[in-house]
């Protein structure tokens, strides 16, 4: 659907859009009904690495690798806001209540890493802050994704080598650093449950680990056997999704099916690998599970956006156990 | 034309020959809708469409939020765009059928322990059982001079064919080489006769495809007692393929049948007419 390596696929929070972020520029919105294209936001000029919508579907927040985040009216597609950094931004997200936007920015040309918060103004013809209201600065390992806790108190976010910090969100203070995954591992993904109480987090040491918010405790841990790239848990099933693959510099050396290009499927309590959906001939980049967990929608290397609509046979799947219990 | 005045006869319909039935919609007492529509296709055929319409009213309870969005009008580069999925940038993708199923590993891992039975022949090397060289013993240079190794060199001058002959019951033998080894000397009829039958053969072509059988023997038979004719036919249309045999009981028949023959017109062809060469 788009033209270049998707970086982010994303749905607001009813779950009727679908966000998409690709190497090429350019933000695209579809209807997660059909699959229709609504619009496209243009102003960015590098590739654009990560999106987020707030919770009331007016404000896009997008940032890229010409070192801006942009903001957006979504239904028009007019530029708001930009804010300029000395480096490119990996990664960005509205807190719950749409008040504060949180981003980090890369480590680059002497620049180290760090996260920055800005108040948001809801208002989408308002006057926005020019300046962030918080600066964490990486020292050790930069941030490469970061997410906002229950109500808001922590930030938590995922290193370069393979830990995660928690942060106050007040002050910025780093309260916790704790190594979770394989050291020097990149952490390529992190995504909150629905009550942003734990969280999901991928790497590329070919694990997926559940992790506690306030203590950062690994609860469920998802071994496979390529690196990953997105970690995603599904609402009404404890499911997890998993999507990674080979390198894309290592991809043309071999056939498709060694290349796992597959959405793996994980039990989240059991942590059993329960099957796969195929379909890309790239590595999944990135994984977004409707709200409502009637759905998901993967992005690949391959430049493919895929929308898939769960059947009968996802959400009659039980174990002995649930089954049992759900009889009595 | 415009200014002319109009007969009353020349009704509108008939000037234009063009001019198409105004498209009509019917309801039915059973609730559907029959729509008939008119259009000319490229050849200038008119085309008439019948459709039956059964309109069903299904209700859907929408978030508000959600209901204004698909409202929104199109922008960026899908401004002016219509309404509906654009095929330029949405496709829909085949049906995937996905059934959790946390035994799915076990279960693949079987299927690939019967493949590996494949693989591992995959590997195993072609050895010739006469000279050990990496060919099948059919390809054998040596197959009519040698022995296959470890086995006494047969008396029968077909080496090989004695012991597929002898090999337990059960195992399918293929026709030429069933018989073999109990009467290879008392003379097989079958490979004998065949021999026989080589030295007596007239291959006769140029016929022509409307040649018949009972033709051929009448022409034939004039020189003596003719055994057998076969004339090659197309399968799928019947006719002659162009070519015949014909076999003689004494080979002196077929030696004047050739020389007579040879030259004849036979429809609006000159036959050819020469002993058969022996089948390889």
């Amino acid at each position: 659907m788009c033209e270049r390596a998707l970086t982010q696929v994303k749905f607001n929070k009813d779950g009727d859009l679908l966000f998409s972020v690709s190497k090429d520029h350019v933000i695209c919105v579809w209807f997660s009904q059909n699959g229709e294209r609504l619009g496209t936001y243009h102003g960015h000029q590098g590739a654009v690495w990560t999106i987020d919508s707030n919770p009331s579907t007016s404000i896009l927040a997008s940032g890229a690798a010409d070192n801006t985040i942009r903001l957006w009216e979504i239904k028009t597609g007019r530029l708001i806001k930009t804010w300029e950094f000395p480096t490119a931004v990996k990664r960005v997200e509205f807190s719950e209540d749409g008040e504060y936007l949180l981003a980090t920015t890369e480590q680059r040309m002497g620049h180290l890493g760090t996260i920055v918060v800005f108040p948001i103004n809801p208002d989408v013809n308002g006057e926005q802050a020019a300046e962030p209201s918080l600066r964490i600065t990486c020292t050790t390992s930069k941030a490469t994704v970061a997410a906002w806790s229950y109500l808001s108190k922590y930030i938590i976010a995922g290193h370069e080598d393979g830990t995660i910090s928690q942060y106050d969100a007040k002050t910025g203070e780093q309260l916790l650093n704790v190594p979770v995954h394989e050291r020097g591992t990149l952490i390529t993904d992190m995504q909150m449950s629905p009550d942003k109480t734990y969280f999901i987090t991928s790497s590329k040491d070919k694990t997926a680990k559940i992790l506690d918010v306030d203590n950062l405790k690994v609860m469920k841990q998802f071994v496979t056997d390529t690196p990953l790239n997105s970690a995603a848990m599904t609402p009404k099933k404890d499911f997890v999704i998993l999507g990674g693959g080979q390198e894309a510099r290592d991809v043309t050396t071999t056939a498709a099916r060694q290349g796992k290009f597959e959405a793996r499927f994980h039990h989240k309590i059991f942590e059993d690998d329960i099957g796969r959906v195929r379909g890309h001939f790239g590595p999944l980049n990135t994984i977004a599970v409707h709200p409502a967990g009637t759905a998901y929608a993967s992005g690949g290397e391959d430049g493919y956006v895929r929308l898939h609509h769960f059947d009968k046979a996802y959400f009659d799947f039980m174990y002995e156990v649930e089954r049992t219990r759900a009889q009595h | 034309m415009a200014s002319t005045r109009r007969e009353w006869a020349e009704d509108d319909e008939f000037d234009d020959p063009n001019a198409l039935p105004a498209n009509e919609i019917i309801s039915n007492p059973d609730g559907t809708k029959t729509m008939i529509t008119y259009r000319l296709a490229d050849n200038g055929k008119k085309i008439k469409t019948t459709r039956k319409i059964k309109i069903s009213v299904v209700k859907e309870r929408v978030n508000p939020r959600v209901a204004e969005r698909r409202e929104w009008p199109k922008f960026g580069r899908e401004k002016g765009h219509p309404p509906g999925p654009d095929l330029t940038t949405t496709t829909i993708g085949e049906n995937i059928v996905f059934k959790p199923n946390p035994q799915w590993r076990q279960k693949e891992k079987d299927e690939e322990a019967t493949g590996s039975v494949k693989a591992q022949l995959k590997d195993k090397k072609v050895s010739c059982r006469i000279c050990q060289g990496d060919h099948f013993t059919a390809r054998c240079p040596f197959k009519d001079t040698l022995a296959p190794v470890g086995e006494a060199p047969p008396d029968d001058s077909r080496p090989g064919s004695p012991d597929l002959a002898a090999a337990p019951g059960g195992s399918y033998v293929p026709p030429h080489l069933r018989n073999k080894g109990k009467d290879a000397g008392a003379g097989s009829s079958f490979s004998s006769g065949r021999e026989r039958d080589d030295l007596a053969t007239l291959r006769v072509t140029n016929l022509s495809e409307f040649a018949e059988e009972q033709d051929l023997r009448d022409m034939f038979e004039r020189f003596g007692r003719v055994t057998r004719v076969f004339l090659a036919k197309d399968r799928e249309t019947g006719r002659a393929k162009g070519f015949a045999f014909v076999s003689y009981q004494d080979r002196m028949d077929a030696q004047r049948a050739c020389e007579k023959m040879d030259g004849f017109g036979y429809g609006h062809l000159i036959l050819k007419v020469e002993f058969a060469k022996r089948s390889q």
